[in-house]
């Protein structure tokens, strides 16, 4: 068995070694409550305040006005739930329908309690017009949430266009960032976006840790009560290794200078899967973050192909987990069919992938893609199409 | 998703994928899908004397379904044709440890045999 090649960093990426020590030392030595008065309490917040300060300073935000959590999930359901819980009955969400599921399920949660939502759809490469966008917006509308990458195809959505006009009128925008830092430039205090999802582990942080950049001036009502933590926006004891692992990652998370290098990495990845006979690449191929590369193989069948490949680990576009599979909501939003959605890989490099790496992956899936099409010889047309 | 043992064998060395060859006489084939659940699988017998000589099988779905459409090409060999409708995908479904909910899909298998019985001679 060969060792695995991992190919999945918008799921989760590996421990940097400077992070895993930056933690084990906090947890080897500062044990204390950084909400505690003494000296070991002032220490642990020492730690969180330099940590916030790094998280901030990656994404161009006052330290003040970031909010640790436990991740991006619970970053978006406090944005999207918070924003909403104040404003009655009558309140109104604009999202798009290729949100992550974090933010859909959330959505789908405060549609159940009575908030109406608008969902913008994708154009067919994967793009969320701004002007459809203007055109959800109500009155009433509390909140606009579009993601900035997309978790499956990587395309960079335009959250500077569509948070300038929703500036314009009067909407705060929420913008999941949870696939940008470290891949795409983000400057949360120079745009228009009044929160704004972060999280650690897609860029060799720790898991388990995110945090929310809500701009001066805007108020969300916490979700969680006990405590008067983080402001009273988030309450609970704070982990104080976590966040020293997730300001460490930031500090080492420089898209100006790995951007260059999983773009290269994406592109010699395509350049060899191209030559298999009939495969598109899926999403805007001008407009994308550099660590994604989103792949339908038609004719072959998504769970045999991930299956088969083995010690390559990709993810799918779809869950093919149960008798009615799913394909995915992202790739259907941009017209694929179910067939083709569920013959779509999503590979995704990161810090520690290398040239060797793709070559093999690349060989892997060619030989793969062709083995499993001989088996299918004679599949109808919808196999296909 | 946890595949057996025996699905890992059969899915990486299948024994029975492909075509007979046209024109070794007493050749009948049968098919069935299930677009929604992304299933397609046809089966080819060569069949003489009542007896099936020879089985392959095309899949495209998943592993599971391709193990299983392998099992059952190698147990109708040697089968008596007018039984093939008989093959118990269910039994096949326990001793490859495929998920019940994968059911679905294995029961597109009995539908390409029964396909095929339709299909022989005399039927």
């Amino acid at each position: 068995m060969n060792a695995e090649i991992y190919l999945d960093y918008a799921a989760t990426s590996p421990l940097d070694p400077a992070v895993a020590a930056a933690m084990s030392d906090c947890l080897a030595h500062e044990f204390g409550n950084p909400s505690s008065q003494h000296a070991a309490g002032k220490r642990a917040r020492a730690l969180v305040e330099a940590a916030r300060a790094e998280v901030a300073a990656r994404v161009g935000a006052a330290a003040e006005r970031i909010f640790f959590t436990s991740g991006a999930t619970e970053a978006n359901n406090l944005a999207l739930k918070g924003s909403l819980a104040r404003r009655g009955a009558r309140a109104h969400l604009v999202t798009s329908t290729i949100e992550h599921r974090s933010v859909l399920d959330a959505a789908r949660a405060l549609e159940q309690a009575g908030v109406a939502v608008t969902y913008v759809p994708a154009d067919s490469l994967g793009r969320v017009a701004p002007d459809d966008v203007a055109r959800a917006l109500r009155a009433e509308t509390a909140l606009v949430s579009i993601m900035h990458v997309n978790n499956e195809t990587g395309v960079i959505q335009d959250v500077d266009s569509i948070g300038a006009l929703c500036r314009a009128r009067g909407v705060p925008l929420h913008v999941d960032a949870a696939q940008s830092v470290g891949k795409v430039p983000l400057d949360v205090g120079a745009s228009p976006i009044a929160v704004c999802s972060l999280t650690a582990h897609k860029v060799c942080g720790p898991k388990g840790v995110g945090a929310l950049y809500v701009a001066e001036g805007v108020s969300l009502a916490p979700q969680m009560h006990g405590g008067e933590q983080e402001h009273g926006l988030r309450a609970g004891t704070l982990a104080t290794h976590q966040a020293v692992g997730m300001g460490k990652a930031y500090a080492l998370a420089d898209p100006e200078r790995e951007a260059p290098r999983l773009a290269a990495l994406r592109d010699a990845l395509w350049e060899r899967l191209r030559a298999i006979p009939g495969v598109r690449q899926n999403g805007d191929p001008q407009r994308r973050a550099p660590h994604v590369l989103n792949v339908t193989f038609p004719g072959v069948e998504g769970e045999s192909l991930r299956f088969a490949l083995g010690d390559v680990a990709v993810s799918a576009g779809s869950a093919c987990s149960a008798d009615s599979p799913e394909a995915s909501h992202v790739l259907t939003g941009m017209g694929l069919s179910d067939a083709l959605a569920s013959s779509s890989l999503r590979f995704s490099v990161g810090r520690f992938t290398t040239e060797a790496e793709i070559g093999l992956a690349a060989a892997r899936v060619v030989a793969e893609v062709e083995r499993l099409r001989a088996r299918a010889r004679g599949a109808p047309e919808w196999c296909t199409t | 998703m946890e595949y057996s043992p025996e699905v890992v064998r059969r899915f990486d060395s299948t024994r029975r994928a492909g075509e007979l060859q046209a024109g070794s006489g007493g050749l009948v084939s049968g098919e069935a899908e299930d677009r929604t659940l992304g299933v397609w699988v046809r089966f080819q017998l060569q069949v003489s004397d009542g007896i099936v000589r020879a089985a392959r099988f095309a899949a495209f779905g998943c592993p599971h379904t391709i193990a299983a459409a392998d099992c059952v090409a190698e147990q109708l060999e040697g089968a008596r044709a007018s039984e093939i409708r008989m093959l118990d995908v269910r039994a096949i479904q326990r001793e490859l440890g495929v998920p019940v909910a994968k059911l679905g899909k294995l029961l597109r298998i009995e539908d390409a045999l029964a396909a095929c019985s339709r299909a022989l001679p005399g039927t």
